[in-house]
């Protein structure tokens, strides 16, 4: 569904990403893992296309998007969340996710009506608050919601564009622990075709929501392979995991 | 994404009801201010729905004015078309050029947005001024009013006139309303609350920059039609980018991003300009303090101050009177 080749990137003399090599099969789970400074984000940007990479392709549902735009990747079905909050402040819960089902539906060009009253952008609005758990919130500005329930919505706006990919960039940043379980079944509730690429540092929920990780350092592939093998991974335990196994 | 409410709906109400009663009423000068009004009230709807709701500060508004209104006067007075059809043709054309201008400029933002902007209307306002078909300095004279005699209305009369202009601008606001609530309307308040996630949703950027702009156009190209009817001359001026610069400070003046505060600010405006004019030649000097002063308040223009001020205190007496309707109601059913 998703695959990068060979990705190379560099900013200067600065390498960030090395060769990277990624197949993600058809709702496939896979957490990408990596200390501060490792490429994760970079290689998000390159991705969805905020980055151009120096070398190499990014091939989605079998076809090569590299040169494509950010937004007609994102109409091909590559979504992702931020891992700051990137929301539409000054409006409602149901507009932000409305403003992204609209795209999805073909409605945001529309002159003759509110996108928001359309039937097909209301389903959609419907489900993905219910799948994100915002329908309490539904009507609230995101200036009168809390961090946690932003984080959920910056979830659910990109779920609202129904892709076939979904990119998540630490989506439990700065939750606390009571909220970051409600993440893990937030995503594992998630459809199962829905194929996912999630960056994350909470240990318990990558292993949990997995199916599969890459290790990313210095912005090269130094691990590939099963949740369960990871936590047997002396070199992971060395460049990453040094605290996990206490925590 | 625009609402309207109460405090919204009573400003209009007032608005409408005294230009109403200023054009059933007044004399010939006083007709005329009001047009004035009515005609720059046009013009600043326009700007605010790309500076107020899409973040795009136009200096290049005055121009698209003018370019409508050349494209009426030439076509209805050296081309010998039917006012009507001139009338259609300088919105469409304004529209056309306001389109290209938003898809080029909507690749730049802040000042550069401004910059591109001023470029282009200074370019429209330098052939104008050149081209001998546009009569130069001279400008043009001889425009026709449109005839409305078939449904008994003779636009020649400067009350009825006034009256026109007062329906336009009617629709126009409606229209505005429409735009704003509607797909594209939406998408242009979330291109400006946060342009780089709406690309990632997939948006056409650009696109939606340019059809906002293009609407635009074609609200102020209306406005340019009935400023060369209202005045029957139009000169270079009318394009000068001290017009844009104008119809900002208005709505600023008025309240970016109300739609009703701008139609506040054209009215505050011209009549500021005309009764100060008369005491002193230094008017704008006045102007510029109450801008300042406006500006340094921070309360979003003169309705943005009586919107902070008043808004949250009428909105929770009209609920306490319903409440207290509904709590009668009750009682009386008991």
């Amino acid at each position: 569904m998703l695959e990068t080749r060979n990705l190379d990137k560099s900013f200067g003399a600065v390498h960030v990403t090395r060769n990277v090599s990624l197949k993600l099969e058809r709702g496939e789970r896979r957490v990408i893992l990596g200390p501060n400074g490792a490429g994760k984000t970079t290689l998000f940007n390159q991705l969805v296309g905020e980055l151009t990479p120096d070398s190499g392709s990014v091939h989605l549902a079998g076809e090569d998007v590299t040169a494509l735009p950010v937004a007609k990747r994102a109409r091909r079905g590559l979504s992702r969340s931020y891992q700051k909050n990137t929301l539409f402040d000054g409006l409602t819960v149901e507009e932000n996710l409305g403003l992204a089902a609209a795209v999805h539906t073909g409605n945001a060009t529309q002159l003759w009506s509110d996108s928001l009253a359309k039937p097909e952008v209301r389903e959609i609005v419907d489900e993905v608050a219910n799948q994100v758990n915002l329908m309490p919130y539904i009507h609230a500005k995101v200036s009168e919601i809390s961090y946690g329930v932003r984080r959920q919505l910056e979830v659910g706006v990109a779920l609202a564009t129904k892709p076939l990919v979904l990119l998540m960039d630490e989506p439990t940043s700065g939750v606390g622990p009571e909220m970051s379980k409600g993440f893990h079944d937030l995503l594992n509730n998630l459809p199962r075709d829905l194929t996912m690429l999630i960056i994350e540092h909470d240990m318990d929920l990558a292993f949990d929501v997995a199916d599969t990780t890459t290790v990313l350092n210095y912005g090269e592939v130094v691990f590939d392979g099963l949740p369960e093998e990871a936590r047997g991974s002396k070199l992971l335990k060395e460049i990453y995991l040094g605290s996990w196994e206490d925590a | 994404m625009f609402r309207h409410n109460s405090l919204r709906y009573a400003v209009l109400a007032l608005l409408a009801a005294g230009a109403l009663f200023q054009a059933l009423t007044a004399e010939y000068f006083g007709l005329e201010i009001l047009t004035e009004i009515l005609i720059l009230a046009i013009l600043v709807l326009a700007l605010d729905i790309v500076a107020g709701f899409g973040g795009m500060v136009s200096l290049c508004h005055g121009a698209l004015m003018g370019v409508g209104a050349y494209t009426y006067a030439i076509l209805s007075t050296k081309a010998g078309i039917a006012p009507p059809v001139a009338l259609a043709a300088s919105i469409a054309l304004t529209g056309a050029a306001a389109w290209v201008i938003g898809a080029i400029c909507s690749r730049s933002h802040g000042i550069y947005f401004i910059m591109a902007t001023l470029a282009f209307g200074q370019m429209a306002y330098s052939y104008v001024f050149e081209a001998p078909i546009f009569g130069g300095d001279d400008g043009l004279g001889g425009i026709s009013r449109l005839d409305l005699s078939f449904i008994g209305v003779d636009l020649n009369d400067s009350r009825s006139f006034a009256l026109f202009c007062l329906a336009i601008l009617g629709a126009v606001y409606g229209a505005s309303v429409l735009i704003l609530r509607s797909g594209l309307g939406r998408s242009l308040s979330g291109v400006m609350h946060n342009e780089q996630r709406m690309r990632a949703l997939g948006l056409t950027v650009w696109r939606v920059k340019a059809d906002v702009f293009g609407l635009s156009g074609m609200i102020a190209g209306l406005a340019g039609a009935l400023a060369a009817q209202h005045i029957l001359y139009i000169s270079p001026g009318l394009l000068s980018w001290t017009v844009s610069g104008e119809a900002l400070v208005v709505v600023i003046l008025g309240g970016l991003g109300t739609l009703v505060g701008p139609l506040v600010g054209a009215a505050a405006f011209v009549v500021l300009k005309h009764e100060l004019s008369a005491v002193t030649t230094y008017w704008h000097l006045v102007v510029g303090v109450i801008l300042i002063a406006v500006v340094m308040s921070r309360a979003n223009g003169i309705f943005g101050w009586i919107e902070a001020r008043w808004g949250a205190r009428i909105e929770r007496r009209l609920a306490d009177t319903t409440r207290k309707a509904e709590a009668k109601e009750v009682l009386t059913d008991a």
